[in-house]
């Protein structure tokens, strides 16, 4: 066979027919394949929160949950002993009361949304 | 292409319309394997949908696609070779590829078969001028081999080739 009739041959072969279910099951793996649902911000808060659960319940199985116990109890009670005091309280109160006066006086308007002219 | 790399769907299907065919070909001659050529076809296309935004502008997609699928045969000639020693690359193979072993009845069997038989260098830029003609620099990037490589191998696969054909003439008529 010549160099130039080699070639025409193989240039001429026909393509390789592909399996007929090969092109629906890349579209399948590609562009239809459904959206996975947590962004990747979703996936790593997850992680972390998972992570932490994991960290802590490592932390009460390997520790004498006792004294833990005691301190997280005391951390509470000291938490609780600053929101009573009286000009905590007082703040809070007059925090309160701004926040219903101005959710009150400042309503607003009822009618139909505002169109935007064109 | 500029569709697809913008996110329209259909304009990535049109793309799997058009290469699925060369793909699943280039890999079939490489693998000599059905079942692995559909497996490579889908990891290309795959491969290929998730790595987009790493696809140059002003590139061809038929000289991306290929080489995917290039290097996805070449990890599983690799694997093979690890596991089986079935697949020598710097020599012929003697046994005959599955089309080999069908009687070559026709020119373009015949040929088919003298290309399966050819090793797996010179079979891979055989089928790759048969997809990209005489497009040396694109066979060259896809392969990632300099441009006189790939005119050196293809030169010596025409050079098997024939032989291999004439051979066969000479059997066939004895």
């Amino acid at each position: 066979m010549y160099d130039d009739e080699l070639d025409r041959a193989i240039l001429a072969l026909p393509l390789e027919e592909p399996p007929a279910d090969l092109r629906d099951a890349i579209l399948a793996s590609t562009v239809y394949r459904p959206a996975f649902p947590f962004s990747p911000l979703e996936v790593s808060l997850l992680g972390a929160c998972a992570g932490v659960l994991v960290w802590l319940i490592a932390l009460l199985v390997t520790t004498d949950v006792g004294p833990l116990f005691a301190q997280v109890g005391d951390a509470i009670l000291s938490g609780a002993g600053v929101i009573s005091h009286p000009m905590t309280l007082a703040w809070l109160a007059l925090g309160i009361v701004v926040a219903a006066y101005l959710s009150v006086t400042m309503q607003p308007p009822i009618g139909p949304p505002r169109t935007v002219g064109r | 292409m500029a569709a697809t790399l913008s996110g329209e769907r259909d304009a990535f299907a049109g793309l799997v319309e058009r290469y699925d065919r060369a793909v699943y070909h280039l890999a079939l001659r490489t693998l000599r394997d059905a079942e692995e050529a559909r497996d490579v076809a889908q990891e290309t296309f795959f491969k290929a949908y998730r790595s987009l935004r790493t696809f140059k502008p002003g590139a061809k997609f038929s000289t991306w696609i290929l080489a995917i699928a290039y290097h996805a045969c070449c990890d599983r000639l690799a694997r093979r070779k690890r596991y089986a020693q079935d697949e020598l690359a710097d020599r012929a193979d003697t046994a005959p590829g599955p089309e080999a072993q069908v009687l070559a009845d026709d020119d373009a069997r015949r040929l088919r078969a003298a290309i399966d038989a050819l090793p797996e260098k010179y079979r891979t830029v055989i089928t790759l001028y048969h997809l990209q003609g005489h497009q040396y620099e694109e066979i060259a990037a896809v392969l990632g081999v300099p441009l006189g490589t790939v005119k050196t191998h293809l030169f010596r696969a025409k050079e098997q080739l024939r032989q291999r054909l004439s051979q066969t003439e000479e059997e066939a008529r004895s």
